[in-house]
């Protein structure tokens, strides 16, 4: 660090910055952009990666609403170019729909949200935001990207074998995903290294975090980013081995037709070729313990990321310091405990004891508590702020927003007797989508649009941004919120037509309309894509710090190369120094030494103040 | 207050037709008034912030850090409510899923779910289920019915279309041949996942005759969608009326074919596993 302010803080140039830093040798292309040990390239990579998987598993989920809406007509355009074995005369097969559905959940979840949060905004937040380098282990990271690759071949394999791909949903209960055949056993590898992959971010986001903070860099003095991703890695390397241990099972159970979940007189010979046999003697419900156990915190994993970076973006936007700092920090953690005693409230109906249940319900209940804090401390940032609406802030607020209707309908599932009803139809899925699309892609969104001029050196199209926005919004609420509504009529998840049941037959023009909605969000995300090519190539470019934020990722160059940062950083202050009354700037950079006038405009107001401040 | 009910997602679900469906959907529409509380306030409160303090020239954010005494009132009143609310949700959870707790059952039967319909078991004239072994289960005997005891070989297996009588208890125990399905009555409010190699218990009473649907609600296969059955609810006669008509057929189909003979060492085997509900 040191070294690298001395060589750099006097001259320092685009170009400087661009062919990295002094100690950094001239790299070439492969090892630069490919094989790269930069934290801030890994992160691009993770955003090409992670935005192309966004559109595939938003096609396979496309497919799956036309199936629901249009049972018996044609896909349009796409009808003709799939195998005949997956649709006949253009309509999707029972079978290819169930394996579209299982790989939007897969691809949504273990391709997209999970290595945005913590692979793109990890990457690149953690090391700026912290004042070093690069991360503590940069070769690590490097493979916790690569290993996506084959993981990625793996959990989709199945596409180009005729089998077909994974057909018992992203859950994969046995014992239907036990005997099942190529497909499912080439997606239980690939979310094993998935899942690989994610520890050994973790392990690198936990080390990095706890060892190369700048000078003055204390644990309370991290923007609610870094807190965030820090928890969120403590839970991947708290729950991803479960997942492993339970993904390993399977495995066996899959392939060498081991028993772990096979129980005693179980026939499935509709799906067997009459070779494979189990001894039996196994428990399924084993399984789905092993599953939430892990994939309970993986809903943390999923959205907690988000949450960090929405109260940077309120909390700057609104020029005011986040609300109530350490509370944020303490709910962060509760609600890391408390999502690995919960994992029960999945299997309310699963023949888990009743008794159990209770348990589960107290737990789970007691939820809403951090989160309800969440939102009150968010409401509380705003609250006298001076709000700027720009594209990141416009995400920000949807994620508070949609956060609040996700949190309350969660509620609903939370007590189990109500749950009896609403479990397995699509009250859950809206649910859920309104957890995982309207707060945590919401999220990603915002950080997007916040760190993109640190990222790129340009800055983004507000026009665009905020048409992307609108869209997605709109059309996000429209697709999701009748979801609810189905739910409530009974209108069961996954089912491939709902026009067999009399009960669902008034409700299929709802469904025809979610379909419809659907499309229209699919095709607003390519707002986002163009905002992202246009201002790469026509966007302004970006200043130091644009948003007149306080973290340490403003005080890089404008685009930082290898090693970030050309001055050595000190931190003197909390991230969250906004609109101090005595100050005159409405902001005070974390790396800014007080001049001694400041110091006594500081002391002589906490001396006029004393007992009003908290 | 009329125009509330514009508001009442309860109007969306299907027709309840069991006595503890009425305590359920309560449930369901005292959290759902909560719910609406909360979202007013939440939202009422963003909105008039979104707009008060937008971004005005010369008007400065203050710059507050938080509030010890609002931190404390937002963490303790949650707690309050919610806890609350998770104890008071839990009498009806006891009721219809405690199986310590079922009430003395006037008709008991059996379910399986098999890829991809469900299959019902009657007592037959006797008026008691032979015994049966998961461990002797075959394509032909679903339930694995024990070949040497006699009450087993009147006992009745219907597809997909149940009757039972409304205003009695039925006990059901319910268990699967292949994979994970779960036994699905929207009107009844009853949900259970059947689980192959456990034999769960599952209760109703239907207050309303008339004819209902089964679905299933684990996704269990290409054709889980179409794992469609029915419930019709007779009065105590109707029903009677066509559990007679079954038992008839059966004794004429058993005339026809007698059912084959039991062999000895698989019913040794089976000895003391008469109805072991395993997980309950």
């Amino acid at each position: 660090m040191e070294a690298i302010a001395v060589e750099h803080s006097t001259a320092h140039s685009h170009d400087a910055h661009d062919h990295g830093h002094g100690h950094h040798h001239a790299q070439s292309f492969i090892r630069k952009y490919i094989f790269s040990n930069d934290h801030k390239v890994i992160a691009k990579q993770f955003m090409v990666t992670t935005i192309f998987f966004l559109f595939v598993g938003g096609l396979a989920a496309l497919l799956v609403r036309w199936k629901i809406a249009y049972p018996d007509q044609a896909v349009p355009i796409l009808g003709s170019l799939l195998p005949n074995t997956w649709v006949s005369d253009g309509v999707i097969e029972p079978g290819f729909y169930s394996q579209l559905l299982t790989m939007h959940g897969a691809v949504m979840l273990f391709l997209v949200i999970i290595p945005m949060v913590n692979g793109m905004i990890g990457n690149f937040a953690i090391p700026l935001m912290i004042g070093t380098d690069d991360m503590a282990l940069p070769t690590l990271n490097m493979f916790s990207f690569w290993l996506n690759i084959p993981a990625a071949m793996l959990l989709m394999g199945g596409f180009v074998i005729e089998s077909g791909m994974a057909q018992a949903g992203w859950t994969a209960y046995p014992p239907l995903s036990a005997i099942q055949g190529l497909g499912q056993t080439m997606w239980i590898a690939g979310l094993f290294l998935v899942g690989f992959a994610s520890i050994m971010g973790a392990i690198n986001y936990v080390t990095t975090i706890l060892n190369k903070r700048a000078k003055g860099m204390t644990l309370f003095r991290m923007p609610m980013t870094i807190w965030a991703l820090f928890v969120t890695a403590v839970l991947i390397t708290l729950g991803t081995p479960v997942l492993a241990a339970a993904l390993a099972m399977l495995f066996f159970d899959n392939f060498f037709h081991s028993s772990f979940f096979i129980p005693y007189g179980m026939l499935a010979s509709s799906a067997l070729d009459g070779s494979r046999n189990w001894t039996g003697g196994g428990q399924p419900l084993l399984f789905q313990h092993l599953f939430w156990f892990y994939s309970h915190p993986a809903v943390y994993i999923m959205i907690l990321p988000s949450m960090g970076v929405v109260s940077d973006v309120i909390a700057t936007f609104s020029r005011k310091p986040i609300y109530g700092y350490k509370a944020m920090i303490f709910a962060l953690m509760a609600i890391g405990f408390l999502g690995f005693i919960v994992w029960g409230h999945h299997m309310f109906q699963s023949g888990m004891s009743p008794l159990l249940g209770t348990t589960f319900v107290l737990s789970t209940i007691v939820i809403a508590v951090p989160s309800a804090i969440k939102v009150f401390n968010w409401l509380g940032t705003l609250w006298g702020g001076s709000i700027r609406y720009t594209s990141a802030m416009l995400c920000a607020l949807a994620f508070v927003s949609m956060f609040i209707i996700g949190g309350l309908s969660g509620i609903f599932m939370a007590s189990a007797a109500v749950d009896i009803f609403i479990h397995d139809t699509y009250f859950i899925v809206a649910h859920f989508h309104y957890v995982l699309f309207g707060a945590s892609l919401f999220g990603v969104f915002a950080s997007i649009y916040y760190w993109f001029p640190k990222m790129f050196g340009k800055m983004m199209s507000e026009t665009w941004g905020r048409r992307h926005f609108f869209w997605s919004f709109v059309f996000f609420n429209l697709t999701f919120f009748p979801m609810h509504i189905i739910g409530l009529g009974g209108h069961m998840r996954r089912i491939a037509d709902p026009t067999v049941y009399d009960f669902l037959k008034p409700f299929q023009p709802m469904n025809e309309f979610i379909t419809w909605a659907a499309i229209a969000l699919g095709f607003s995300q390519f707002f986002l894509v163009f905002n992202i090519f246009w201002s790469l190539k026509y966007g302004k470019p970006a200043p130091r710090n644009p948003w007149n934020a306080n973290s340490l990722e403003w005080a890089a160059p404008e685009h930082p190369g290898h090693g970030n940062f050309d001055t050595d950083i000190t931190v003197y202050r909390g991230p969250y120094e906004f609109s101090q009354e005595y100050r005159e700037q409405d902001y005070w950079e974390q790396w800014v030494p007080p001049t001694e006038e400041e110091k006594k405009a500081e002391a002589a107001y906490f001396e006029a103040h004393k007992g009003e401040l908290h | 207050m009329d125009f509330m009910k514009y508001f009442d997602f309860l109007v969306w679900f299907p027709e309840n037709v069991s006595t503890f469906g009425a305590e359920l959907d309560h449930l369901f529409e005292v959290i759902w008034w909560i719910d609406v509380a909360i979202f007013f306030l939440t939202y009422g409160l963003l909105a008039y912030f979104l707009i008060k303090y937008r971004q005005k020239p010369g008007v400065r954010a203050r710059g507050y850090h938080g509030n010890n005494l609002l931190e404390f009132t937002w963490t303790l009143l949650p707690t309050i409510l919610f806890g609350g609310l998770g104890v008071y949700c839990d009498g009806a959870w006891e009721t219809t899923k405690n199986s310590n707790r079922i009430p003395k059952p006037d008709v008991e039967i059996e379910v399986l779910g098999k890829q991809f319909n469900w299959v019902f078991r009657y007592p037959g004239a006797d008026g008691v289920l032979g015994k049966r072994n998961d461990k002797i289960r075959t394509t032909d005997n679903l339930f694995g019915i024990d070949p040497s005891d006699p009450h087993g070989k009147d006992d009745i297996i219907i597809e997909n279309d149940l009757h039972l009588p409304i205003n009695k208890n039925v006990l059901v125990r319910l268990s699967s041949v292949d994979v994970l399905h779960s036994f699905f009555l929207p009107n009844f409010r009853v949900k259970q996942d059947a689980l192959p190699g456990s034999w769960m218990k599952v209760w109703f009473n239907g207050i309303k005759a008339g004819k209902y649907e089964i679905a299933c609600a684990e996704l269990c296969g290409a054709s889980h969608y179409n794992m469609r059955g029915t419930i019709t609810m007779h009065s105590l006669d109707e029903y009677n009326t066509w559990y007679d008509t079954q038992i008839k057929g059966k004794a004429e189909q058993m005339a026809q074919a007698p059912a084959p003979e039991a062999k000895p060492a698989e019913a040794e085997a089976q000895a003391g596993e008469h109805h072991g509900d395993a997980k309950h």
